[in-house]
């Protein structure tokens, strides 16, 4: 296989964007990737878009011919990538596949999704159609249900209490306050979250025991890469951060089926799978991206991609080691939950954060001396996930 | 009373639901099928006060529930004080509706 390079990363700030259409997004986000990485009228191989459900949200499908239509990248290759809140991930897969394999050597990655065209409980209920229609849906379950029954039975395991949930809560929107692309920058405390009597008239029970801080605000944004080959890399002399690592995997589709329903298996294996394809360990990292959709998931995958031992992640996030300026510092651009989840784009958003961690580009959040960077993106209720290493240094 | 169709894998005897075309454990294709027992206990559970479009309530109880022949399945609980390990009993009713048509599906009751 060929190395794979990110030559160019760009994003638009995720917030409601009810000016732009999705592929509008879709092409703002490209266009900062292309013009990041400096191509000029370089043709472009081939476009992946990672988008769950613009048929749903938006009424409008074939989304990757709409946007090679409108950045005017003909005869392009285009393909849409569905992979529910892993869409992203899944076209970063492809797209790296595609240059390692020599069949595509610049390949435009953006990944995409306008949420808030529906209002709240639509978005629920389209975000739920991931879920079993006939075992886990008519019940009215939604994500962040699911991510309740998960949250309790961690916490019953592994002592988890709601005081750490709001630990992650609250060091992830400090971090989205130095992320100019984050959607949500406010400031948020432990007394305005949890520990007043009041404090659930900020943050009401969604899917208890998981409150609306606990929870990824449902936003609009897109996010891009440009990928290509060493060669053309050291032509338009970005410094070049490769993807070293790609890993996949998936569970079951229930939640029920899980013979030990606290294990995230499909985390585990793509992490591993990265890691050794990367060739790099855990404790190399020296920053990761997680998807925080639901803060206990920050704390169980940063466990279950092998950081810290089972049921020793609310430890380190006591300990301070995941924040900016600790060891190993989780989501400095804020994660889902500051940044926002437009599903298909959280993906490609990740690894844009790593491309710009690992450049030294990333401004107050800089996590210094970073080399090394990981990112997980968690598709479903982890029956399918990704993972990806980066690395600035080889 | 009418209720689910669980499936038991006639090479190892794994119990499944819902439906695999291969079983989970040893990719078997042959499955007798199964009825739920009347009761089981609560796995685990979460009380949702944001439901989806279409459900126009706050406080749903949603559980999983172990059956005691081994079926596992998510229903509605009804119950409010649900606690892990409590003992259900399982009935059929709508849980949903759907384009104007009543879904139906597992509700559970805690056994006295």
């Amino acid at each position: 296989m060929r190395s794979v390079v990110v030559a160019g990363a760009g994003m638009i700030p995720f917030e409601r964007r009810d000016d732009d259409s999705l592929v509008d997004m879709l092409a703002s986000a490209g266009l900062n990737a292309m013009d990041d990485a400096g191509i000029g009228d370089h043709p472009v191989d081939s476009v992946y878009v990672g988008n769950m459900a613009s048929g749903l949200f938006n009424h409008q499908v074939s989304v990757a011919s709409a946007l090679v239509d409108r950045l005017s990248l003909m005869p392009a290759a285009a393909d849409r990538v569905e992979n529910g809140p892993a869409s992203g991930g899944s076209a970063i897969k492809n797209g790296f596949l595609a240059v390692a394999s020599g069949y595509h050597d610049v390949v435009l990655v953006v990944g995409g999704e306008k949420m808030r065209a529906v209002i709240g409980p639509k978005a629920t209920d389209i975000v739920a159609a991931m879920t079993h229609p006939e075992a886990e849906y008519i019940y009215g379950l939604t994500l962040p249900a699911m991510a309740g029954m998960f949250t309790r039975l961690y916490m019953e395991k592994y002592g988890v209490t709601r005081e750490h949930l709001s630990m992650v809560a609250i060091k992830n929107q400090e971090n989205g306050l130095l992320n100019p692309y984050a959607h949500i920058q406010m400031q948020i405390t432990m007394e305005g979250i949890l520990t007043h009597p009041q404090a659930h008239v900020n943050s009401p029970v969604v899917a208890e025991p998981l409150h609306l801080y606990d929870c990824c605000p449902v936003s609009d944004g897109a996010a891009a890469v440009l990928l290509t080959t060493e060669e053309l890399a050291a032509k338009w002399k970005k410094p070049p951060v490769k993807i070293v690592g790609v890993g996949q995997a998936t569970d079951t589709h229930t939640l029920h089926e899980r013979s030990d329903p606290t294990d995230l298996k499909a985390v585990r294996i793509a992490s591993e799978k990265a890691f050794s394809m990367a060739g790099v360990k855990p404790k190399d990292i020296d920053v990761a991206e997680l998807h925080d959709a639901f803060t206990i998931l920050e704390i169980a995958e940063s466990e279950h991609a092998g950081f810290f031992k089972i049921g020793e992640g609310a430890k380190a996030l006591e300990e301070g080691v995941t924040r900016i300026g600790g060891k190993l510092p989780i989501n400095p651009s804020g994660g889902l939950k500051a940044r926002g989840h437009p599903v298909g784009a959280t993906g490609v958003a990740q690894v844009v954060e790593l491309v710009w961690q690992l450049r030294g580009e990333a401004g107050e959040r800089q996590v210094k001396k970073a080399k090394k960077g990981f990112s997980l993106n968690f598709g479903g209720f982890g029956n399918n996930v990704l993972a990806f290493v980066l690395r600035s240094d080889v | 009373m009418k209720t689910i169709t669980a499936y038991k894998c006639k090479n190892c005897g794994l119990v499944m639901y819902p439906h695999h075309y291969r079983c989970l454990n040893c990719n078997g294709r042959e499955f007798k099928e199964m009825s739920p027992s009347s009761g089981g206990k609560l796995v685990t559970y979460t009380v949702i006060d944001q439901l989806p479009w279409g459900i126009d309530e706050r406080g749903r109880v949603l559980g999983v529930v172990q059956f005691d022949n081994g079926v596992k399945a998510l229903g509605l609980i009804q119950s409010e004080n649900p606690r892990i390990g409590m003992k259900l009993k399982a009935d059929w009713g709508p849980v949903r509706v759907i384009g104007g048509e009543k879904i139906m599906g597992l509700i559970f009751h805690p056994t006295r």
